[in-house]
């Protein structure tokens, strides 16, 4: 639908003070979606530096001092990637609540209930990623 | 209030400069002066208007989109803010209605039943679609923002060009339609009870095409059928009196890319019908129709 | 006016594969999570305990299952916003072959890894 004219702030950014759960559940799937499948390719090369450490001598693996465990023993050393992993959880953990209830929407099951659902899956991922916090940020510092 | 036609001045400075290059006769000065006074009078009885409404506890403040691209100086979108005495019961519609007829008769708006049966009065008020004639003005907080559906082509002040959406129906078919008939040749083609009790919801749809402009996917897709279109696939491919035949026709149309699977269940369709109709259920129940017809052929 | 529209069937089926791998997803990524951050600890990753893991040819498979879903669900969710957004004509053909190029180099690349750990010498 062409504009005649620009409408600007009506049309797009003024608009999400009146979104209703169905909505924002919409934006922060696709939020996280796009953040994961970034992660994954780059969690895939981060991983490929297994294959450089697979050609290592054995005593030089089992003293884990090939490319790979030094990548990731330096990476998880940092507190940043620490609570860059924390954040990853958060945005997989919304991802997957979310998702199970698209998939229950899409089997028609209470579809009634469809922000009840939303907001339960906010507060379960909340609640999931604040008891991960220790277990995630332990040996970091 | 405001409904002048900003740059008075300007325009004013354009009719001295032609007065000059060619001398007019003493009759269209005379009409320029007549009308300048009228201008006046009447913009002084719309501000004293406006004092007195605003000084009454008992108005609501309507703050109204305005545009007309067929006159210089109303090209430019705006807001015109209108006093209007509330009386109980009052709908945005009403108090529309009462600006027009009462402060700037060039405020344009569709509207006819009133009563919320020929869904030609969908605005967008208050930053939601509205069926304006059935939306209470003691339900909304002041000052209530009327503005037409977004997601469409203005053509002037409220009312917005429906062409596409009215194609997007066109494209479902929606009339019915079969090839399975009663044995007798007067007899009627009965339907159960149990089946009219399903697409019952389904029926209600009046057109106003609220849905289609809260829609968010039909807002970038533009070959996108909408809501109201797959809701109207919807009432007829569950009414069994169509028979297999026709059914099939019509899940061809609602499974083709742009149908029903580009609907993402934002529900923002379910939540602005003004005749409460489950269109997110509706689009769903057709996903599963239209997987379990093509699971049959594997 | 129906007659103009010919994608029949197709937007269904990758509809419906989009939920069967999603709800797939729903349960390996939860494993997978819990693995490799509550059973196994994050700073005591190291190449001999990947490739224990890897060398469970139950494990290996489900690992690979694991890439070849995640990547079809990920592609093409983002594919399907694209659409959403309007995206037609000759740029939604290059996006959409870009989209697989990149699948199949991730999906190449994670296999290869895999094979590194498990000791298969195809990498």
């Amino acid at each position: 639908m062409s504009q005649s004219y620009n409408r600007g702030l009506i049309e797009d950014f003024s608009r999400w003070r009146e979104f209703e759960a169905g909505m924002w559940a919409w934006i922060f799937h696709k939020f996280t979606g796009w953040v994961l499948i970034g992660y994954l390719f780059t969690h895939i090369a981060v991983l490929s530096t297994a294959i450089p450490a697979s050609g290592a001598e054995t005593a030089v693996l089992q003293a884990g001092n090939d490319v790979y465990t030094q990548t990731i023993v330096s990476l998880e050393g940092l507190l940043l990637v620490r609570v860059l992993e924390v954040g990853l959880l958060a945005v997989a953990v919304f991802h997957m609540l979310n998702g199970a209830r698209l998939l229950l929407v899409d089997l028609g099951v209470g579809l009634e209930s469809q922000d009840k659902s939303f907001y339960a899956s906010l507060v379960l991922t909340g609640a999931i990623t604040v008891a991960s916090v220790p277990t995630f940020i332990a040996g970091a510092f | 209030m405001s409904t002048q036609i900003p740059k008075q001045t300007e325009k004013a400075d354009e009719t001295a400069a032609e007065t000059e290059s060619e001398a007019p006769s003493k009759g269209d000065e005379r009409r320029a002066e007549k009308r300048r006074r009228a201008d006046e009078q009447r913009r002084q009885r719309e501000a004293e208007e406006a004092e007195r409404a605003a000084a009454d506890e008992n108005t609501v403040e309507l703050r109204v989109f305005r545009y007309d691209p067929d006159v210089e100086g109303k090209q430019e979108p705006r807001f015109d803010t209108f006093h209007v005495p509330f009386t109980k019961g009052m709908t945005v519609l009403d108090a529309l209605m009462y600006s027009r007829d009462t402060y700037d008769s060039s405020l344009t708006f569709r509207h006819s039943c009133r009563q919320a049966v020929c869904g030609s009065d969908a605005m967008f008020v208050n930053g939601g679609q509205k069926l304006a004639c059935k939306t209470q003005i003691d339900e909304l907080e002041e000052p209530i923002r009327v503005e037409p559906l977004p997601h469409a082509e203005v053509t002037k002040d409220l009312v917005v060009d429906l062409e596409h959406f009215y194609d997007q129906m066109e494209a479902v078919e929606p009339y019915f339609q079969t090839n399975e008939y009663p044995d007798g040749e007067l007899e009627e083609q009965r339907q159960t009870r149990e089946n009219r009790e399903k697409i019952k919801m389904s029926t209600r749809c009046i057109w106003c095409s609220a849905c289609m402009s809260s829609c968010n996917i039909a807002a970038g897709d533009n070959e996108y059928l909408g809501p109201a279109a797959i809701n109207k696939a919807y009432r007829f491919a569950m009414d069994e009196r169509e028979g297999e035949d026709v059914k099939q026709k019509r899940l061809e149309i609602i499974e083709q890319e742009h149908g029903v699977w580009r609907c993402q269940t934002q529900f923002s369709c379910t939540e602005v019908c003004p005749k409460d109709i489950p269109l997110t259920e509706h689009i769903q129940e057709l996903k599963r129709e239209a997987v379990k017809n093509n699971l049959k052929f594997w | 006016m129906a007659q103009r529209y010919s994608s029949f069937e197709k937007g269904g089926r990758m509809w419906l594969l989009q939920r069967v791998t999603a709800a797939f997803l729903l349960v390996v990524l939860a494993f997978h999570f819990f693995l490799l951050h509550f059973v196994h600890h994050a700073d005591e990753v190291s190449f001999l305990m990947s490739a224990g893991r890897m060398e469970t040819m139950s494990y290996y498979s489900l690992m690979v299952l694991f890439l070849l879903t995640a990547t079809f669900h990920g592609v093409n969710g983002v594919y399907n916003a694209l659409v959403n957004q309007g995206l037609t004509g000759t740029k939604r053909t290059v996006i959409k072959w870009t989209l697989v190029a990149a699948s199949v180099v991730l999906i190449l690349q994670g296999i290869r890894t895999a094979n590194a750990w498990a000791g298969i010498p195809l990498y």
